[in-house]
C-alpha cells in the first residue's frame, strides 16, 4: 500500500493499490488523480502524498493557477462593470467580486475600490463549469485581513509550489528574514506575493530573497539570510 | 559563457552513417527552458532538435470556446518562412493527438496552447515535436489520461528498418513511419507515412518502434524527476 | 419520436444500432455506401471525374498547362487542389481554404508523392524548355462525410482518363505548337485506393462513415493500399487502437481497394474515349 508514497508517478499510471471503494473507509482524491472505473488514475506527474485517514494527492511543480474552494488568492481589479468588480487571479476567466462582500459595504456605503488595486480575497465559488467568484470576508462578515492592500509594497509572479512552500507554517525563509528584517508579506496560493518593507530597496531585497529560496535547501537559506541582514545592515550606515 | 563547435558537413554525414540501425539517437532536454510559459522544453533527439511550449488551462477566444471541454490549439512554426500546408498537415495530427491525451473536460471554456518551433531537423522531425509537445505538457502539469511518445523508422530501399533516422536516412530510403504510442497499454495512437512498404516491413518497424518507446517514456520519467526530486 | 432522439442523444442512437451489427442507414458495419462514377463529364478539362460515395460528391477536373521546368530541368508539376465552399456543407466558410481543405489537398500531394502513380519525368515535354503542369481541382459538391476516399478516387480516375495534346518545340525558333488533333494519354502507373474508417465509442470500427458518423468518432484511420502494397497509413491522434484493430483496418483496405480500382476500370471501358 505504502510502495507509491513519496515516488514520483507519471499520467496514465495505476495505482491498483488503492480502491475507490473499499469497507468502511473513505478516500479522498486531490489534484492529479482521478477515478476511472474500478482503478485510480494518474492525469498530472509528481510525487504521490498521503495523509491519514486517507487523502490522496500529487505534489507537482506547476506554474497555471486553477481556481479551488475556500483558496486565499490575490487577485487585480481589472474591470468594473457595474454591481461587480472583475478580478484577474490567473485562471482561465476572471473571478468576480460584489461590492457588497467588503467588510461593513452597504448599497449607500461602497467600498473604495479602482481599477488596477490589489485584493487579498478568498474563492467562495470554484468549479470547472461556473466563474469564480471571490469574497474579501468571512461567514461572521468580518474582514479577518482580506480587503484592499493599498500601502504600495511590491506584487511579484512565482511558482505554485513556492507560493505553498510560504503558506507553510515552518516555512524557513519567512521565519529567518522575519527575525531579521521588518516586513508585511501576504501569500496568494495563486502564485502572487506581496512584499512591503520600510523602504523600496528592502522591498526588493525580500522579493528578490523569497524567490531565490525556491531552489534552495534550509542550510543555504539560512547562510542567504545572513548574508542579506550583513549587507543590508551595511547599506543603512551609509 | 556560450561555446560554439564548428562540425563539418562531411563530419556529420559520417557520424550519422556509422551509427547503429537498433537504437535511438541520444536524448537530451532541458525543461523550463523559458521562463513566462506555463510549460516549455527544448528536446533534441540526436542533432534534431525542436522547442515546445505550452499554455494552459487560459482564456480561450469567445469563438473558439467550447461549453463542454477545453479547446487544445496547436501552432506548428518552421525554421524558416511562412508554415505550408505539410505544416498544417503536421498541426492537424499534432493537435489530434493531444486532444485524445489532454483530459479536456476538466477546464471546460478554457483553451490548452501548444506552440511547437522547429530549431534543427536532422531527421525523424515530427517525432521529435511531438515528445517536445508531451514532454511540455508534462512540465506544465496539464491533465493527461496517457503520454505518449513517438518514434519514428524508416526502410531502406532493401528492406532494412532503420530506427530514429536521420535526414540521410530518410531521404535515401524508400519509406518512413512514424509510430505514436500511449504510455499504458503501448497502444498505437498515430501513424503517419510517407512511401510505399509492405505489410511485413510495417510489421517489423512497428515492433522495433514500440520497443523504443520505452526508452522514451523511461527518459520523460527521468526528465520529470531530475525536476521534481532535489 | 426517433427523429427528436437522434438530435438529442445522437450516440445513445448509433449505440443501439450497432449493437445488432448494423447501422442506422442499413448498412453493416464493414459495408461501403453505394459508389458511383462518372469520367470524362467536363469535356473542357484534359480528365475529368465526378464520384458519388452516398451523398458525398466530389468533381475532380484536371487542366494542364505548360510552363518553365526548375532547377533540375525535367520534373513537371501535379497541383492538387481541394475546395470546400459553403455549397457542400453548412460547416465550411467562404473565403480561403480552411484547415481541412489544406490538410485534405496536401494529402492529395503525398498520395501522389508516395504512390508515385505519375511520374514527374513522364510530364517533361522538352527537357530543360518545357514541362507539363497539371491543376487537379477537386470541388466538393455535396459533404456528407468519408470526402478523403471520395476525392482519392475522383483524383485517380480523372488522372487516369487525362489526354494530353502533342507538344512540339521549333528547335531554331524557340515557337511551341500545339496539335490539338493528336492526344496522349497520361501514363498512369498505379492506382491508390484509400479507404477511412472511424472509430466509435473507442472500440467498433466502422467504415465509410457519413458527416454525421464523423462528428461521433474518436478517432479515423486512412490507409491507402496499391496492389500488394501499403501506400501510406494515416491516422492522426485519436483513441489508441490495437494492433489486431491496426491490421484489421488494413486488410479492409485491401479489400477495398480491389473494388475500387475494378470500378474505375469498368467504367474506363463503358466511356467511349
Amino acid at each position: 500500500m505504502e510502495k507509491h508514497i513519496g515516488c514520483l508517478v507519471m499520467p496514465g499510471d495505476v495505482l491498483d493499490c488503492i480502491k475507490p471503494v473499499e469497507e468502511n473507509k473513505k478516500v479522498i482524491l486531490g489534484p492529479g488523480l482521478i477515478e476511472d472505473g474500478n482503478f485510480i488514475k494518474i492525469s498530472k506527474p509528481g510525487i504521490l502524498k498521503f495523509r491519514q485517514p486517507g487523502v490522496y494527492w500529487i505534489d507537482c511543480h506547476q506554474k497555471r493557477y486553477v481556481p479551488a474552494k475556500n483558496d486565499s488568492v490575490i487577485g487585480i481589479i481589472t474591470q468594473k462593470p457595474g454591481d461587480i468588480f472583475r478580478v484577474d487571479i490567473g485562471g482561465s476567466e476572471l473571478a468576480s467580486l460584489s461590492y457588497l462582500s467588503f467588510e461593513g459595504a452597504t448599497k449607500r456605503n461602497r467600498p473604495d475600490v479602482k481599477i488596477g488595486d490589489i485584493v487579498y480575497a478568498k474563492l467562495l465559488v470554484a468549479n470547472k463549469d461556473m466563474e469564480p467568484e471571490l469574497v474579501c470576508i468571512d461567514s461572521h462578515g468580518r474582514s479577518s485581513g482580506m480587503g484592499v492592500i493599498r500601502k504600495g509594497g511590491f506584487l511579484f509572479h512565482c511558482h505554485i509550489n513556492l507560493a505553498r512552500k510560504l503558506l507553510n507554517p515552518e516555512c524557513v525563509v519567512l521565519k529567518q528574514l522575519g527575525r531579521r528584517f521588518k516586513f508585511e508579506i501576504a501569500v496568494g496560493i495563486n502564485g502572487r506575493v506581496w512584499v512591503k518593507a520600510n523602504n523600496e530597496i528592502q522591498t526588493i531585497a525580500m522579493a528578490n530573497a523569497v524567490m531565490a529560496s525556491e531552489l534552495m535547501n534550509n542550510v543555504q537559506i539560512e547562510t542567504m539570510c545572513k548574508k542579506l541582514s550583513k549587507v543590508s545592515s551595511g547599506i543603512d550606515e551609509d | 559563457m556560450a561555446s560554439f563547435i564548428v562540425v563539418k558537413k562531411e563530419d556529420l554525414e559520417k557520424k550519422q552513417n556509422v551509427e547503429p540501425c537498433h537504437t535511438l539517437r541520444c536524448l537530451t532536454s532541458e525543461l523550463g527552458c523559458l521562463t513566462r510559459q506555463d510549460g516549455s522544453v527544448s528536446l533534441s533527439q540526436g542533432d534534431t532538435t525542436s522547442l515546445a511550449v505550452v499554455y494552459g488551462p487560459a482564456e480561450v477566444r469567445i469563438s473558439r470556446e467550447l461549453i463542454d471541454r477545453a479547446t487544445v490549439e496547436l501552432v506548428y512554426k518552421p525554421k524558416v518562412g511562412l508554415p505550408r500546408p505539410a505544416d498544417r498537415k503536421r498541426e492537424q495530427i499534432m493537435k489530434s493527438i493531444f486532444e485524445a491525451t489532454i483530459i479536456t473536460n476538466l477546464h471546460p471554456r478554457s483553451s490548452i496552447t501548444i506552440i511547437l518551433q522547429e530549431t534543427e531537423d536532422l531527421g525523424s522531425n515530427l517525432a521529435c515535436c511531438i515528445n517536445a509537445a508531451c514532454l511540455a505538457l508534462l512540465d506544465a502539469a496539464v491533465n493527461m489520461s496517457f503520454m505518449v511518445a513517438a518514434v519514428a523508422v524508416s526502410v531502406a530501399d532493401e528492406g532494412q528498418i532503420k530506427l530514429d533516422p536521420s535526414k540521410n536516412d530518410e531521404e535515401k530510403g524508400r519509406a518512413s513511419i512514424t509510430f505514436v504510442f500511449d504510455s499504458v497499454d503501448l497502444n498505437v495512437v498515430s501513424i503517419v507515412t510517407s512511401g510505399k512498404f509492405s505489410q511485413i516491413e510495417y510489421k517489423a518497424g512497428l515492433e522495433l518502434a514500440r520497443e523504443a518507446s520505452q526508452k522514451v517514456f523511461q527518459f520523460f520519467k527521468d526528465s520529470m524527476s531530475r525536476k521534481l526530486i532535489r | 419520436m426517433a427523429d427528436q432522439y437522434r438530435i438529442a442523444q445522437p450516440k445513445d442512437y448509433y449505440r443501439q444500432f450497432l449493437e445488432k451489427d448494423v447501422r442506422p442507414d442499413n448498412r453493416g458495419l464493414g459495408e461501403y455506401r453505394a459508389t458511383v462514377m462518372n469520367i470524362g463529364c467536363v469535356s473542357t478539362a484534359e480528365g475529368s471525374s465526378l464520384v458519388k460515395i452516398g451523398n458525398t460528391t466530389v468533381m475532380c477536373g484536371i487542366k494542364a498547362e505548360v510552363a518553365e521546368p526548375g532547377v533540375d530541368g525535367k520534373n513537371g508539376y501535379l497541383v492538387p487542389n481541394v475546395e470546400l465552399s459553403p455549397l457542400c456543407s453548412a460547416n465550411f466558410r467562404p473565403g480561403p481554404p480552411g484547415e481541412l481543405a489544406q490538410v485534405l489537398s496536401q494529402n492529395m500531394a503525398d498520395l501522389i508523392a508516395d504512390s508515385q502513380c505519375v511520374k514527374l519525368e513522364n510530364l517533361c515535354v522538352c527537357p530543360g524548355k518545357l514541362v507539363w503542369v497539371l491543376h487537379i481541382d477537386l470541388v466538393c459538391l455535396d459533404y456528407d462525410g468519408n470526402l478523403m476516399d471520395a476525392c482519392t478516387l475522383a483524383m485517380m480516375s480523372a488522372l487516369k482518363s487525362t489526354s494530353l495534346p502533342v507538344v512540339t518545340v521549333d528547335e531554331e525558333s524557340g515557337e511551341i505548337k500545339t496539335d490539338p488533333s493528336s492526344r496522349t494519354l497520361l501514363p498512369v502507373s498505379c492506382c491508390p485506393v484509400s479507404t477511412t474508417l472511424i472509430v466509435f465509442d473507442n472500440k467498433l470500427l466502422l467504415v465509410d462513415p457519413t458527416s454525421e458518423e464523423e462528428s461521433l468518432a474518436t478517432g479515423a484511420v486512412t490507409v491507402v493500399t496499391e496492389g500488394k502494397n501499403v501506400c501510406s497509413i494515416y491516422k492522426p491522434g485519436g483513441t489508441p487502437l490495437t494492433d489486431k484493430q491496426i491490421r484489421d483496418c488494413i486488410e479492409r483496405g485491401f479489400i477495398r481497394g480491389k473494388e475500387a480500382r475494378s470500378l474505375i476500370e469498368e467504367t474506363l471501358c463503358s466511356v467511349d474515349r
